[in-house]
Parts: C-alpha cells; sequence; structure tokens
C-alpha cells in the first residue's frame, strides 16, 4: 500500500506536474515532515502539543536568520533549524511536561504565542513583521539546488528519511512506550515506564522533525516572517495528522499530500474555496474515524483479507537475581481530606511466600497496593524493597526496582493485539521491541492463551483479560508481585489452575500479596493473612486463624458497633 | 493498481487550465481572506475593473487567486499563474512579505509584478520587475509627516502604529521623516490588530503631552481609535494614514466623531475631483457594490497602463516590462512614471473630514514630497 | 480618573470576554469536546445582527433575542453536523470537525457580508453617559449589564431547574444520566444551542463597540481557551474569572506597558499559574473521560 502509494507519487512528480505541481507537492512535503514529528508526541504520545507550529516557525527563523544575515549555508543552518528547536523544547518541556491534557495544551500554545510576539516585535532581530527577505535557495556544497524537480526531490527525500526514521521509532521501544504510556499513564508508570522521561523525548523528537520542515519551508518561499509562527500552521499540522491517521508516518504523508492539494482543487470557486475546503474536511473527519490511513487498511482488509501476523519464537525472560529480602512496610499511613484510609499498617512479604490481604468494601485495601506500587504516595511509613529504603519512590522506580501489580479492572490497551499488550511491560526492560515480544509470548504460554497473542484486546472475555493481565506482571519476572483480585469472575476450575501458577511462581521465590474475597481460594493458598478493617490491621496471622478471629467476624459482618470495636 | 495509480496521479494534478495561446492572461493574486482581504477585495476590484475595459482588439484572460496571508500561498499561486496560458503581468499582492516572496520567482519567470504595496523594501531589492502604483511608505509617510508639522505647525506628535507589516515599515518611514523635519515624536507605541480596546494607549499618549495624533493603523483599529478619543473628548488634531480615507472605514463612525480627522492617502476617488474620477467611481460601485479606495484605484491604474502598453503592441512580459518601465503614464490618481526601481507613484494626498459626511475633501496635494522635504 | 476609565472598559470587555468563554465551556461540560468554531459564532452573531439591523430598525435590545434565536438553530446545526456523528470518538476528532465547520463559517460570511469591518447597533443608544470626569458609554454599561444578566441566568438555570439538573448530570456522566432516564442527546443539542446563543450575544455585544469582521474569529477562540484553562478546565466561575483577567491584561497591564509588553506578561503569568497551579484557578470541573 505505502510502495504503491510513493510509486504514485513518484510518477506525477516526473511525468506530469508541472512546475506549481511540483512547488505544491514541495510544500506537501514540508508539511508532511512537520508532521512526523507531531505524530510521535501527540499521535502516539497524546500529549496534545500546541507548539508544534511554533518549533517550525523556530527551524524557520533560524535558516531565515543565518541564511540572509549571515549568507550561511544549508550545511550550517540545517543542522541548526534542527537543534535549536531541540535546545527549546528541552528547558520548555521539563517545565509544562507534567501538565496534564488541556493545561500542557494552553502551556504549549502559550510558548508559541511568546515566540510570534517576539517574531513580530523584535525587528532587529528578525525582521519584524515584514520579515527576512533574500533567504537563499538550498546550495549543497556548493551545488544550488534549483526549484522545481530537484528541490521536490530534495524535501522529498527528506520525507522518505525521516519517514523511515519515524516510522522505525514508531514500531521500536519509543513507540511502544509512548502509545502505551498513552492509553493509561498510570498502567504504564506501574509497568515501569519513566512518563517524564518519554515525554520530555517525544517533544524534543517533535521539535527536531519540525525545525527540519521549517528551515525547508524557508528554503522554497525564500522569504521568512512571522506567518510561519502563527497559530494556522499549528492548525494544519494537526488537521494533517488527524485526517492522515493518527500515530501513523503514512498517515502524515498521506494527510499532507491531501490537505495541501484540496484548496487548489477548488481554485476556480476564488473566493468560495476555502468553504468547500472545510466542508471537505468534515466530511474527512465524519467518514473516516481512523484517518484515511484507517479507511485504506479497511478496504484493505475487504479486499484481500487480514493480513496473518508472524508471532515471534517464544524466549523464557531472564530472570533477575532473587533479593534476599522481599518487601516490607512499617507503619503505612494514608488520609485522603481528613479520612484515614490506611492507619498504621506494616506488612513483610518475604521471598517465597504469599500473602492474603483481606478486609471489607473500602478497608483500604486497594489503597495499601496503590501505596506500595507507588501510585499514591505514603504520609508516612517506611518501605524498603529488596534491602533497600524506597519510601515514597515513583511507580516506575519502584516497578524498575523489581514490583509488579494487577489492576482490579484489568486495564488493558484497546486497538492493540494481546502480544503487544504483554510485550509493553517488558519496553522498560528488553533492548528492543522484538525482545519484548518474544518474552511476551513466552508467558502468555506459561498461562495457556498463547494462541491469544494474535488476537485484539477488544472484545476478550473477563476471565481472558484477567489472564492477559497477569502475564503482563508475570513477563517481567518480578520480585514482588501484588495482585488485586485476580480470581474474581473465574470458574472453580480456573481458579484452580490460577492457584497452582501462584504456588509454582511462589516456589520460583517471587513475593506474592493477594487481594481477595475468596476465602475459599485464598485461604489454602496464603502462608499469612493480614485483615484490614477502615484502614488498620484487625488480624496477622496464619490462614486458619482468620475464622476464628471475632474481630475479623465482626467487621465482616458488622455486628460491633464502630466504637466498641478493639483497636 | 494500474487504474487505481493513474486515478491517483490525475487527482494530484488537477484540472488543468484551459488556455489559448494567443491571448494575454494577467492573473489577478491578492489576499481575499485573512486579516488583509479588505485591501485585497479592493486590489482584486480594481483589477478586475480595469481588465474588462479592455482596449479593443486585445483578448485577454484572467484569474483571481487567493493568496490568503502567508508568503507560500502567494509563491505558490504565483507558479499557478505562470502555468496557465501566456501571462502578459501579474496584478499581485499588496503583502509587503507575499511580494519578497514572489520577486526572486517573477525575476526567474520573467514576469513584471503590479502591486500597490507600500512596503518600501519591494522595490529596494534590485528587481527589475516590480512595479509600484501607489506611493511607497516613503512618499506618504513624508507627506504625512510634513502635514502635520508645516501645515499644523505641531511639533509633538505621538504617533500610533500598528505591529503588522504595514504599521512597522509605515512607523520607520514616519521617524524618518519627522526627522528630516527636525521633529521627535513625544510618543510612539506599536498595538497589536487584534487588539480591542485602545484607551490604554491613547491614555498613555495624551499623557505625553503631544500636540497631534498620528496614525498609522489598519481600518478597524483607525475607527476604534477616532471613536474613543471622541468619547474622551479628545480634541486634538488627528492625522491618520491611509487606512482612513477607505470609504468602509468612514462608515464605521459618525460624520460628527469624523469632524477635523485628516488622512494620508494617494488619492481618495469617492472624493471626485474630475469627470473620469467620478465615472471610475460610478463603473466600480455598479460592478461590486461598493465605493472605491485609493488602493483599488492604484491597481486599476497600473492595469489600464499595462493594457495601454499591449495596446500599443506589447505582446509579451518583457515588452510590458519595458514600457513599464519607460512609459509615462496619465491616470486617474496621477502621472505615473518609473524611477527606475519600479516605484511609479510619487504624489500623496492629505484628505480632511468636515464632520458633516463621510467623503473627505481634499486638503493638501504633495507631488514627490521626498524630494522638497530634504 | 484614567485609571477607573480604564477599569471600566476594562470589565466591559472581559464581560464580553467571559460571554466567549462561558458559551465555550458549557459545551465543553456537556460532551468533553473542545468548540473550536466558537470565536466563528460570535463573529456570526455579529454579522447576523449587523444583517438584521436594516431589517428590524429598533434599538439592538430588540435585536438580541432575534439574535439569540437565530445562532440557538445555528448551534443546533453545528451540533448535528459536527459533533453528534463523532460523539464515541476522541475529543480531538470533535477539535477538527469544529475548525472545519469554523473555516466554513468566516469564508461564508467574508462571501455574504465582503471583508469589511462592520458595526452592529447599540443595545440601547450610541451615547456617553458623564459621571464628574468619567466617560461611561450606554454600550459599555449595557455590555456588562447583559452579561451579568446571561452569566446569571445560567447559573439559575443550572442551578435551580429541573432542566438545568439533567444537563449537569449530562455533564457529569453521561452514560449514568442515560440509565437515569435523562434524554442525553436532547440535552447535549440544547447546551449547544446555549452555547451558541451566548456567542450570539457576545458577538452582538463586541460588534457595536469593537465592530466585526469574517475573520475576528479567530483570537476570540484564543481568548476563550486561555479564559476557561487558566479559570480551570470546564468551571464556569473559573471561566469569567479567567476572561476578566484577560481583559485585565489586555486594558490594565497595557495602560502602563506597551501593548505587546502586555500580552507577553499574559502568556508568562499563564505559564506561571500552569507551572504552580495545575488545576487551574478553581480546580478542574471537568474529569477527562476515556
Amino acid at each position: 500500500m505505502c510502495v504503491a502509494g510513493a510509486l504514485a507519487l513518484l510518477v506525477y512528480a516526473l511525468t506530469t506536474a508541472s512546475p506549481y505541481g511540483l512547488r505544491v507537492l514541495t510544500v506537501a512535503g514540508v508539511y508532511a515532515l512537520a508532521t512526523f514529528g507531531f505524530q510521535i508526541v501527540f499521535g502516539l504520545g497524546g500529549a496534545l502539543s500546541l507548539a508544534q507550529g511554533a518549533f517550525f516557525g523556530l527551524g524557520a527563523y533560524v535558516t531565515g536568520i543565518l541564511g540572509s544575515r549571515y549568507g550561511l549555508g544549508f550545511e550550517a543552518t540545517f543542522p541548526l533549524s534542527l537543534l535549536v528547536p531541540v535546545v527549546v523544547a528541552a528547558p520548555v518541556g521539563l517545565a509544562v511536561l507534567r501538565l496534564e491534557s488541556h493545561y500542557f495544551a494552553l502551556a504549549t500554545l502559550g510558548i508559541a504565542q511568546v515566540l510570534h510576539l517576539l517574531a513580530v516585535n523584535v525587528p532587529e532581530l528578525t525582521g519584524g513583521a515584514n520579515g527576512l527577505a533574500g533567504v537563499p535557495g538550498v546550495v549543497l556544497f556548493g551545488w544550488a539546488v534549483p526549484r522545481g524537480l530537484p528541490m521536490a526531490a530534495l524535501v522529498w527525500g527528506l520525507v522518505a528519511l525521516g519517514g523511515l526514521a519515524g516510522w522505525r521509532l514508531t514500531r521500536g521501544r519509543l513507540g511502544r512506550s509512548l502509545t502505551t504510556l498513552r492509553d493509561d499513564p498510570l498502567a504504564a508508570a506501574t509497568l515501569g515506564l519513566d512518563v517524564g522521561r518519554l515525554r520530555l523525548t517525544a517533544f524534543a523528537v517533535s521539535a527536531l522533525f519540525a525545525g527540519a520542515a521549517g528551515a525547508l519551508a524557508v528554503h522554497t518561499q525564500r522569504v521568512v516572517s512571522p506567518e510561519v509562527l502563527e497559530f494556522p500552521v499549528m492548525v494544519s499540522i494537526l488537521t494533517i495528522a488527524v485526517v492522515g491517521g493518527r500515530g501513523r508516518m503514512a498517515g502524515a504523508v498521506l494527510g499532507a499530500v491531501l490537505l495541501l492539494h484540496l484548496p487548489e482543487w477548488f481554485r476556480f470557486l476564488e473566493r468560495g474555496y476555502l468553504v468547500v475546503y472545510g466542508a471537505a474536511l468534515l466530511l474527512t473527519v465524519v467518514l473516516a474515524p481512523d484517518g484515511l490511513t484507517g479507511l485504506l487498511d479497511r478496504a484493505a482488509v475487504r479486499l484481500f483479507g487480514p493480513r496473518p501476523r508472524r508471532l515471534p519464537d517464544p524466549r523464557e525472560p531472564p530472570r533477575p537475581p532473587t533479593p534476599a529480602e522481599g518487601l516490607t512496610v512499617a507503619g503505612l499511613e494514608k488520609s485522603f481530606g481528613g479520612v484515614r484510609a490506611v492507619d498504621g499498617v506494616s506488612l513483610a512479604l518475604r521471598p517465597g511466600g504469599i500473602t492474603g490481604l483481606i478486609g471489607p468494601n473500602g478497608s483500604g485495601k486497594t489503597t495499601v497496593i496503590n501505596l506500595l506500587s507507588g501510585l499514591e504516595q505514603p504520609d508516612s511509613g517506611r518501605v524498603r524493597l529488596g534491602g533497600r529504603d524506597v519510601t515514597g519512590a515513583p511507580a516506575d522506580r519502584l516497578a524498575r526496582a523489581g514490583l509488579a501489580r494487577s489492576f482490579q479492572a484489568a486495564a488493558l490497551p484497546g486497538g492493540t493485539s494481546v502480544l503487544e499488550a504483554v510485550a509493553a511491560a517488558r519496553l522498560a526492560l528488553d533492548p528492543d521491541a522484538a525482545t519484548a515480544e518474544a518474552h511476551a509470548l513466552w508467558a502468555l504460554e506459561r498461562l495457556g492463551v498463547g494462541e491469544l497473542a494474535g488476537r485484539s484486546c477488544d472484545g476478550l472475555p473477563a476471565a481472558l483479560r484477567r489472564r492477559v493481565e497477569l502475564a503482563r506482571s508475570l513477563v517481567r519476572r518480578p520480585a514482588v508481585l501484588l495482585l488485586d483480585e485476580p480470581a474474581a469472575g473465574l470458574t472453580d476450575g480456573e481458579k484452580a489452575e490460577l492457584a497452582t501458577l501462584l504456588r509454582a511462581l511462589a516456589r520460583e521465590g517471587m513475593a506474592i500479596l493477594l487481594v481477595e474475597h475468596d476465602m475459599g481460594f485464598l485461604l489454602p493458598l496464603a502462608g499469612r493473612v493480614v485483615c484490614l478493617d477502615r484502614g488498620r490491621t484487625l488480624y496477622d496471622g496464619p490462614p486458619d486463624g482468620v475464622r476464628r478471629d471475632p474481630a475479623v467476624a465482626a467487621a465482616y459482618l458488622g455486628t460491633v458497633p464502630p466504637a466498641e470495636r478493639p483497636a | 493498481m494500474r487504474r487505481a495509480l493513474s486515478l491517483l496521479i490525475g487527482l494530484l494534478a488537477g484540472v488543468p487550465i484551459a488556455a489559448r495561446a494567443d491571448t494575454l492572461s494577467f492573473p489577478v493574486l491578492v489576499p481575499l481572506t485573512g486579516f488583509l482581504s479588505l485591501e485585497g477585495t479592493s486590489q482584486r476590484n480594481g483589477a478586475v475593473l480595469a481588465l474588462k475595459q479592455t482596449p479593443a482588439g486585445i483578448t485577454v484572460a484572467s484569474e483571481v487567486v487567493d493568496t490568503g496571508t502567508s508568503p507560500e500561498a502567494a509563491v505558490t499561486a504565483l507558479e499557478r499563474a505562470a502555468g496557465s496560458g501566456t501571462v502578459g503581468a501579474v496584478a499581485a499582492s499588496m503583502l509587503g512579505t507575499q511580494m519578497l516572496a514572489m520577486l526572486p520567482l517573477a525575476q526567474e519567470l520573467k514576469l513584471p509584478l503590479v502591486t500597490v504595496s507600500g512596503t518600501a523594501s519591494i522595490t529596494e531589492q534590485g528587481n527589475p520587475w516590480v512595479f509600484r502604483f501607489f506611493p511607497g511608505d516613503a512618499v506618504t509617510k513624508s507627506a504625512h509627516a510634513r502635514y502635520v508639522v508645516e501645515e499644523l505647525g505641531k511639533r509633538r506628535p505621538a504617533v500610533i502604529y500598528q505591529t503588522t507589516a504595514y504599521g512597522q515599515s509605515g512607523k520607520t518611514h514616519l521617524d524618518a521623516a519627522f526627522k528630516a523635519l527636525g521633529v521627535t515624536p513625544v510618543f510612539e507605541e506599536g498595538v497589536d490588530p487584534a487588539a480591542k480596546d485602545l484607551l490604554p494607549v491613547l491614555t498613555k499618549a495624551l499623557a505625553a503631552g503631544p500636540d497631534v495624533l498620528v496614525l498609522h493603523l489598519h481600518s478597524g483599529p483607525t475607527a476604534l481609535l477616532l471613536r474613543q478619543a471622541a468619547s474622551s473628548g479628545v480634541t486634538l488634531p488627528i492625522v491618520a494614514g491611509s487606512a482612513m480615507h477607505q470609504p468602509s472605514t468612514a462608515a464605521l463612525l459618525e460624520p460628527s466623531e469624523l469632524k477635523g480627522v485628516c488622512a494620508e492617502t494617494a488619492a481618495s476617488p469617492v472624493s471626485g475631483g474630475s469627470a473620469e474620477m467620478q465615472a471610475f467611481t460610478d463603473s466600480y460601485r455598479a460592478a461590486f457594490g461598493k465605493e472605491p479606495d485609493a488602493f483599488a484605484l492604484g491597481q486599476y491604474d497600473g492595469m489600464t497602463m499595462v493594457l495601454e502598453a499591449v495596446k500599443a503592441g506589447a505582446r509579451s512580459p518583457d515588452a510590458i516590462r519595458k514600457a513599464l518601465s519607460a512609459e509615462a503614464f496619465q491616470g486617474l490618481a496621477m502621472t505615473y512614471k518609473s524611477d527606475g526601481k519600479g516605484n511609479m507613484a510619487h504624489s500623496a494626498v492629505i484628505v480632511c473630514y468636515d464632520g458633516t459626511s463621510r467623503v473627505p475633501k481634499l486638503a493638501k496635494r504633495y507631488d514627490d514630497p521626498t524630494l522638497a522635504a530634504q | 480618573m484614567a485609571a477607573l476609565q480604564l477599569l471600566v472598559n476594562g470589565v466591559a470587555l472581559g464581560a464580553a470576554y467571559a460571554l466567549v468563554a462561558l458559551g465555550f465551556v458549557l459545551v465543553l461540560n456537556a460532551t468533553a469536546a473542545v468548540n473550536f468554531a466558537q470565536g466563528d459564532l460570535v463573529m456570526a452573531g455579529g454579522l447576523l445582527g449587523v444583517a438584521a439591523a436594516p431589517l428590524i430598525p429598533l434599538p439592538g435590545i430588540v435585536l438580541l433575542p432575534v439574535v439569540l434565536a437565530l445562532m440557538a438553530a445555528l448551534g443546533l446545526l453545528l451540533a448535528v453536523v459536527a459533533y453528534l456523528p463523532l460523539r464515541n470518538r476522541p475529543p480531538v476528532s470533535v477539535f477538527i470537525s469544529t475548525i472545519a465547520v469554523g473555516i466554513i463559517l468566516q469564508n461564508g460570511a467574508a462571501i455574504l457580508f465582503g471583508p469589511e469591518p462592520r458595526a452592529a447597533p447599540p443595545l440601547f443608544g450610541d451615547d456617553t453617559l458623564r459621571l464628574g470626569g468619567l466617560a461611561l458609554p450606554e454600550q459599555s454599561l449595557a455590555i456588562i449589564a447583559v452579561a451579568a444578566l446571561l452569566i446569571g441566568a445560567q447559573q439559575w438555570v443550572f442551578g435551580r431547574t429541573q432542566l438545568g439538573r439533567r444537563l449537569r448530570a449530562t455533564a457529569q456522566d453521561p452514560e449514568m444520566a442515560r440509565a437515569c432516564g435523562v434524554p442525553v442527546t436532547a440535552m447535549i443539542l440544547v447546551t449547544f444551542a446555549i452555547g451558541a446563543a451566548c456567542a450570539g450575544a457576545a458577538g452582538l455585544l463586541l460588534a457595536n463597540r469593537y465592530f466585526v469582521t469574517p475573520t475576528a474569529g479567530g483570537d476570540l477562540i484564543l481568548k476563550a481557551y486561555i479564559a476557561v484553562t487558566v479559570g480551570g478546565w470546564g468551571s464556569v466561575p473559573g471561566a469569567v474569572v479567567g476572561a476578566l483577567l484577560i481583559a485585565l491584561f489586555e486594558v490594565g497591564v497595557s495602560s502602563v506597558l506597551s501593548y505587546p509588553v502586555a500580552l507577553g506578561a499574559l502568556y508568562a503569568t499563564l505559564l506561571a499559574i500552569l507551572v504552580l497551579r495545575p488545576q487551574g484557578l478553581f480546580g478542574e470541573a471537568v474529569r477527562r473521560r476515556g
């Protein structure tokens, strides 16, 4: 499909296109390049950066100022046009990356507006609103690239290069990590992914692409003026990404070629062409939910049938050396708005031991797991993992230190295959995506669901979802495993299988914490049981004692008024 | 697959523009959308009106293409126009940035650009293909400053300009013109065209103790500032930039709010003055249902001069360029003659409103004010 | 005295911005989608006022209900073409579809009305009341009054009426609201209608004092976006405060510093607010939906 499209463009450029057609094509290439970067930060990373247009403009101004004022050649200006946006993006990113969704969008928009204000109001440097004229064309080692076919070839050569690099990024660890992050930032952190660093990387990479595109834009129009920093450029890039297909490099190319040609087709309408353009845009968004590439994919599936996915050979992931200590917690406390959710809980999860955590609804079990896995920070108390103090460490650091957890509602990403979802859990550990997939298949097979690998996570029955979720934890070979109600909704047979598996894992040296309601499942399995009520430890001892404990019975049955409960 | 391929290619190529070889085409590439659409539409109408009144024996084709506000769109439009038939000359955008972007390409394509852009630098590029049928900022701002200093006798002007290409270029030349007259403005500040309330800048300007307000703003902001000045009871004389003379600016205000306001411009077609000017205004109204302004008239004069050259035998862009750079032409607004750099217009006028009508009266005419000022 | 005069002007401008932001935040609350056509709806409202003025030679206050009704209809149309087909898609789809509608509105207006700036009739009169040395244009007072009235009415509808409770329920959790028997689609349509009507009122009010051109919307949507985010995504009082803050910078700060510097200071303040208070000034009212 991609090859056919590329071929069509090539044939068109070489045979049919007029100088005008080539220019439109060149500009489309420029926008495709800028959109590649946007696909990474927004399409994959899910961060609506409204600074992509600003980085485009920044690259444009670097080339414009250096080219027209100082007469520097392409060899010097082009790398600098790539570099300067990245250098600006890094500190800006550090400041605003922790902002969520719309606040991030507005912050990046604010940065774009400040750059635009500077461009207009510092005429000594930028030429002010008039901009700078006389930017030279591309001169490559003494050869001035003429406009028309050579310039189009240069731009599209860079588009091909950038597209390939972007495509490899998409397929590789960074791209996978970003999609994991986009779909569920919390889950991503518990899989060991450093959310801040990933976003910053994506932001910087997007600035790099935008800078390259800006430089080429200035070389084609030979003038740099504040229009390159204005909001319409940003809107075009966003539109190209969404119309082409979010997160896809082919989508960027398809979107750019279409959106840059669309107004040209309706030029004969003089003033009305933009009305038609708007209507066509609206229609495309409504009719192609996953963008044009999504539409083409579906057409291809209908024509040729689904493309079978080649599975990797399963490979057992290496087991990190088991630490002598598991996870120990002392005096854990956490309040939410004056309510003590966890009040002085102490636990010790030893390697090879299975600990059950029980208690009525709202007793603080899930909060304990959240505290242990770093999703919440404790108010006081100490946490040690593998012999080191990790109190207050963020989720991704804990995960990388050997902790894994599952969620009550299995949080599998939509639209991805089971194999990819499980491989996502290895992204922070493995050198590349292929290795991660091989390891993922091993985990799926160990859980007896290897045949699910190629299926989509959407529409998976609940029991299988739990199995896949468990595979995501298992595949990381954690030292400590926290499971939040893994048996809920399973049949008796499935529960028995799960119990066998957990015993085997414990035998391998894993420390396991099980939050469960099902006593019939938990008590035979656990070597130790802790019962919580209103955030306090009510019982801590062997499983057979728990049924006989009057306080536990009271808490579950609610017969004793809270005031008379033993502390 | 092959059919899909050819379909794709055909789509990309778009609809080919049919053009006969024996007609000359005069594409009109002006901003019809975006913040300069008001001026761009005047330009379009002026050019279209001139092309409608083609002298007998000549067939012309013309296409109007919107250039928006980006240099990129202007360059693309020029390349498109060049590919459709034999182009005689191009009516080109009055947006300075777009002109600067089109100039190198026009030189490569050998196409004369006929514009009414006031941006000084477009005729300073050493490019023989540009012809400006509107006095450049150097001319209009000299007239502007001289009227303030010499006629009104004011020596403490407060200058308020727009932070756009139009405003910044005008401000630079106002500074130079005032300096030549030995006057230093007591206040100078740029305003964004999106600024809604202009009272802050007005308050600051008044605080500087000026004896005259000198404006160089676009149409809407000019009207806004005049209205806020009127409602604040400002009695200082106000001399505005060329946007004031546009009938659409005056239409936003009550005649009483305009009392004592003057403006610099190349011409004021609605003020009449000659039978030919009256005829132009009438046919403009009939064709477009609007009042013409100096931009329309300048573009009209420019395209008329081009057509005169064609009538006189110029059948190629190069022949038209030669005619434009060598001949003098008696247009409706003034006599046009190139100074060797493509500046065709060397006169500016000051018009003033008397407070009873929205049609200004000619107050002072400056022929080549830059020469006199120095 | 000059400071007081600037305050009056600033509040009038802020009130008009608040109406723009209000329409934006209502739709946001009901659908979790950004209506990027809001600025162009304001422009459309202004031009509708301009177009209707010669047909109804009465003061603007009579024109206002006409504009409100027509704009509400336009809001319904917007919802039907640009929101309903995309309601189960990621919010960014609506972002793009409303951008498309904005392009259509802006260029359609340019074709119908031409590029000239226009002035809508004043609500009551064009006179300026003099109070000591203070010039109070009637229109400024009218803007403040109408904005306060509309915002108040909206608070009342949302706080005290059955319709309001249903609208709020829809905004908070459409699935739950549907389960409770609230006609969610109808509620969303009503919200779009109210949002567009707000835009129409803002357009009519702004177009008298500050004129209107077909390209006026682009700047207004940025202002609305800033106001809503600074105030706290989805918070109505936050949006009003955000709008007043923007006006304060445009009118207040720019009376001390130059306009471009004031604009720069606005963005610097904005970034500072975001970094120091990442949930906006008033906290978030809309939780992100998946």
